[in-house]
């Protein structure tokens, strides 16, 4: 980053970060890999599920000792769960195992897109804020549905660019600019659907606050590499927000006269 | 090695001579192993010694029939090409290299492993909403191989040609003619009966611990020149990196399909594949969980691998389960295979040097014979002349040591 952004720092329920590239941990060729690609995205916010390992077993223990020895601060999910109750459940194992509130509260609601559930996302969030949780809902990018969750108490939006895993980038960029504006200081990250690093430069200079994602960087040929252009991406991306963009214009204005054209004959 | 008989007299001293002149120079580089672990990479690395002429003591924790060896569970592909999607370059190659020899090594012994080894290729197909998964896979593959892909588009007459059990809403998919599978029961039984017959030492239920000491069940361990440690999971007390990644199976039977080869279900989520088995009997695999639980199948990996099997063609649907199999890989943090070496009773004048073949993940019969030829020629002492060297022999871990 250069001087001029040494103190854009990232603020989450009141943590500061400087990275503002949450990376998740599952679907790289091999745990080595996982490990070379949080380095090389610069990531201080990693995700991981322990759904589906048996955690009363004692299973994915090895591959959790790793993601830790990255120094991360751990984001739990509840990747897959399809309730309230479930989810419920899901989170506070996560809390028990890897010690922290911090929680992506992630609600299926169609199994085929992993499309959130709205409803179940709204009531599970409340719950769980209750309960103590930090919760960081992982959602649809509906104005409503954004200010309930804020309403319940989440501090955080993560709202989808499209759906896990399908690369398709900002779908609907009427609907982000909307809760953009509308809900200016709530911390959005943009959650899911990013295939490259140009879509997720398109949300920072949109203005969001961060970027999370994993199938892009996990299921790239060579990860570590995809994590560091996300990464710079990421980072310029920031920069030309902060730096503040130009408005597009209907015509072509040229930055100095052209030497022997009158100045009338410009317009034409 | 048991030793030739002294000469009874002059007359056939001639010819005796000669066997024994031969015999002392196969004993001149003749050892007496110890391999512990009679998975796949144990079975294999003991047959090969004992052709090379050494002796081999194999020691199993549980029955030489029936262990917990992921062998028994593998379903026993060996597609370098599918697998370099998935991981590196160098797992394509070794594959290659290992197929020349599986091919060279069964032909060695047809009445042993007649029919086990089989290369028909492998089919990869997607349904039709799932068409973008295909498509990576093609790309990813021409990403690693290049001019080296072989792999080849069917349209829905051709794959009915080369399968016609499969379904009709299959539209197209790819054809990796190189690839092979191997009957996993049939090698693991074979072999066995091969090394009783080259004559090893089979030691059933023999829980070998490899710490300071070499012990077997808490006794000393018999003398012996070299140990080569092919436990698997079971290094983990002495290599802090290595951890067991779930893998379940279904084992079906249906009289009503037929398939040839291995074919592969691309889906968004899952990884999933058909290989058949003789006597109508197929075999279902395989979940990746990274998890070290060996307790039975869950409900949602049976959902996921029957529904794939039912969508390959409705006709599965009155296929039998005759088996619901889980299964720990031995697995490095890249997961790629590895071989170690050190010593055990190591401040004693008795030290005596161990050779860890670990690592194999989802690769064991794509991967075992490249493995099991560098620990051979490590233990003829030409190891670094060997073609994989470079990428298995590596520094041993400590307990201590981070990645």
């Amino acid at each position: 980053m250069t001087l001029a952004n040494n103190n854009d720092s990232l603020t989450l329920y009141d943590e500061t970060f400087t990275s503002r590239f949450l990376l998740g941990t599952a679907l790289y060729p091999s745990p080595q890999a996982m490990l070379d690609s949080i380095a090389a995205s610069r990531s201080e916010i990693v995700t991981l599920g322990l759904r589906r390992q048996s955690p009363e077993e004692n299973g994915g223990a090895a591959v959790w000792q790793l993601i830790k020895s990255s120094g991360c601060k751990l984001l739990p999910n509840t990747a897959g769960c399809k309730s309230v109750k479930e989810a419920i459940t899901t989170a506070e194992m996560s809390r028990e195992l890897f010690e922290t509130d911090w929680l992506k509260l992630e609600v299926i609601g169609d199994d085929y897109n992993l499309q959130p559930d709205p409803f179940a996302l709204l009531e599970a969030a409340g719950e769980l804020i209750k309960r103590g949780f930090k919760v960081l809902p992982y959602c649809t990018d509906d104005l409503v549905l954004c200010q309930r969750l804020v309403d319940v108490g989440c501090k955080v939006l993560m709202p989808w660019g499209s759906p896990i895993g399908t690369g398709q980038g900002l779908l609907n960029r009427y609907n982000l600019r909307t809760i953009r504006e509308r809900l200016p200081n709530i911390p959005m990250i943009i959650d899911a659907g990013l295939g490259a690093p140009s879509q997720a430069m398109e949300a920072m200079e949109m203005g969001f606050d961060g970027v999370l994602l994993n199938t892009a960087v996990a299921k790239a040929q060579k990860p570590a590499l995809m994590a560091k252009s996300f990464a710079d991406a990421i980072d310029a991306g920031r920069m030309a927000h902060s730096a503040g963009l130009m408005l597009k214009r209907q015509t072509a204005s040229a930055s100095t006269p052209t030497i022997g054209q009158p100045f009338w004959h410009q317009n034409r | 090695m048991t030793e030739a008989l002294p000469p009874r007299g002059d007359n056939i001293a001639p010819s005796l001579n000669k066997t024994s002149a031969s015999t002392a120079h196969s004993k001149r580089n003749s050892q007496n192993i110890a391999v512990v672990g009679a998975g796949l990479l144990g079975r294999l690395l003991s047959w090969r010694l004992l052709s090379a002429g050494h002796s081999v003591t194999l020691y199993e924790r549980d029955s030489f029939e029936n262990s917990r060896a992921a062998a028994f569970t593998a379903a026993g592909m060996i597609s370098p090409m599918s697998e370099v999607v998935v991981a590196d370059r160098s797992i394509y190659e070794m594959g290659l290299h290992s197929m020349r020899l599986w091919q060279e090594w069964l032909h060695q012994y047809p009445q042993h492993f007649s029919g086990a080894y089989q290369q028909q290729g492998s089919l990869v197909v997607a349904h039709p909403q799932d068409e973008s998964e295909l498509a990576q896979f093609y790309q990813d593959l021409n990403y690693h191989l290049g001019t080296d892909n072989d792999a080849r588009w069917l349209d829905q007459s051709e794959l009915k040609q080369l399968e016609p059990d499969l379904s009709n809403t299959l539209q197209r998919g790819l054809f990796l003619p190189r690839e092979a599978h191997i009957d996993n029961r049939h090698f693991l039984n074979s072999s066995l009966t091969l090394l009783q017959q080259l004559g090893a030492n089979l030691q059933a239920n023999a829980n070998v611990s490899l710490n300071d000491q070499a012990l077997c069940n808490e006794q000393a361990l018999s003398p012996c020149d070299l140990i080569v440690d092919c436990r698997g999971i079971g290094l983990k007390p002495n290599n802090p990196h290595i951890r067991g990644v779930r893998g379940e199976v279904l084992r079906v039977e249906s009289t009503e399909i037929q398939l040839a080869r291995p074919v592969r279900l691309m889906h968004p989520r899952y990884k999933l594949y058909v290989v058949p088995r003789p006597n109508h009997q197929f075999i279902l695999g395989a979940t990746e969980i990274e998890s070290e639980d060996r307790s039975p199948v869950s409900i949602q990996s049976s959902l996921e691998l029957s529904s794939a099997l039912y969508t390959l063609s409705p006709a599965f649907a009155e296929a039998r389960i005759i088996e619901m199999d889980v299964n720990l890989r031995p697995s490095l943090p890249d997961n790629l295979p590895a071989i170690f070496q050190r010593k055990v009773n190591a401040n004693q004048a008795s030290a005596i040097d161990v050779i860890e073949l670990n690592g194999l993940f989802r690769h064991g019969y794509l991967l075992a014979p490249t493995m099991v030829e560098q620990a051979l020629a490590l233990i003829e002492q030409n190891g670094s002349i060997q073609p994989f060297s470079d990428q298995l022999l590596k520094k041993c871990p400590t307990q201590n040591s981070s990645l």
